[in-house]
């Protein structure tokens, strides 16, 4: 499964919205994520890669793209 | 060196009141367990510092969410230590909500970490504790009784976790285990420290205390390391306040203490 699989998979799970409505340009606000959402979705996300990925950063992110690219570069970092 | 030779865990000791609470311990002379979930670069560097203390540093993660999680960490301590002297339940979070908009994943958050994780560890530790007696100490907030915005979730689970450390207190009395909780009003974290240099240098009059300066980690550390200590033996299921006297004088005052 690609990264980008992964990551939607965790999203939709926690965030609980259908998966049509996930596309890289969704914005967090699209997605009615809370900040609950998110912590769980970092949470998730840095059990299954065991990266660490900093709320600074993520506050950055504007969209779903932009966040899979930043993970697969925090990836890309770590191997 | 009132803990030498002690084992202690310190849950959620990355950074914050945690680490404080982790490198006061070790400086106190016991070999310090630090947990954390998602900082590893800053358990690592709490770990560093607590050796240079001359003490040993583990680090392990766990997600206190989650009872299996809980497990494993207690069943590395077992196999690394064989035993544990002192628990400080300190990792905590929650979400900024009034009583209205709390929906039931925001309030299962929130004591599931607060106050289910404090249980679970307890039961854990005081299998690891034995014969020998121990302490347990958790860490909780003034928002357990006073009414704070948006606090209702992080506040009813301090409540709760303040209530279980009486009843846990009481029931392992006879083990020779010493249960008890410190609360602190806000405390000046790095995050704190950052905004009031962003306003000047100047300590917002809202964070102020009578004792004319904010509560500090070290503050809350100092008094979890008393209450690990001998000389805190009488003392059960107790919440020590840390906050300057802030509660006790909840209106503004000024400087000149009016």
């Amino acid at each position: 499964m690609s990264v980008e699989d992964t990551i939607k998979g965790i999203v939709i799970k926690i965030v609980r919205c259908d998966k049509k409505i996930l596309t890289p340009d969704s914005t967090w606000q699209d997605l009615k994520a809370d900040s609950l959402d998110m912590v769980q979705i970092l949470i998730a996300i840095e059990e299954k890669y065991d990266i660490e990925v900093p709320d600074e950063d993520v506050q950055e992110i504007k969209n779903f793209g932009e966040f899979v690219a930043y993970i697969e570069g925090r990836l890309a970092k770590k191997s | 060196m009132r803990l030498k030779g002690k084992i202690a865990l310190v849950t959620g000791s990355s950074r914050g009141i945690g680490r404080a609470i982790a490198l006061k311990l070790a400086e106190e002379g016991a070999d310090v367990i630090v947990n954390f979930l998602r900082h590893r670069q800053g358990a690592e560097e709490t770990a560093r510092d607590i050796e240079k203390l001359g003490v040993n540093a583990q680090i392990i993660k766990a997600n206190l969410v989650e009872p299996e999680k809980i497990d494993a960490m207690f069943e590395t301590i077992a196999s690394n230590y064989g035993r544990l002297d002192i628990l400080v339940n300190n990792a905590a979070s929650g979400v900024a909500r009034s009583a209205l908009d709390l929906d039931t994943r925001g309030w299962e958050w929130a004591m599931d970490i607060n106050a289910r994780a404090f249980l679970l560890c307890a039961q854990r530790a005081v299998k690891l504790m034995g014969e020998r007696g121990g302490k347990i100490v958790s860490i909780s907030s003034l928002g357990s009784f006073f009414v704070l915005p948006d606090y209702v979730a992080v506040g009813v689970s301090k409540a709760a976790l303040e209530a279980l450390t009486r009843y846990l207190a009481i029931e392992l009395a006879p083990k020779g285990i010493c249960v008890n909780a410190v609360a602190a009003s806000a405390v000046l974290t790095e995050a704190i420290k950052f905004f009031i240099k962003e306003q000047g240098g100047q300590t917002p009059s809202w964070q102020m205390t009578p004792a004319g300066r904010m509560v500090t980690p070290e503050d809350v550390a100092n008094v979890v390391a008393f209450l690990c200590s001998e000389e805190a033996y009488m003392i059960r299921g107790r919440t020590i306040i840390v906050d300057g006297g802030t509660s006790l004088a909840p209106f503004k005052f000024t400087d000149e203490g009016g």
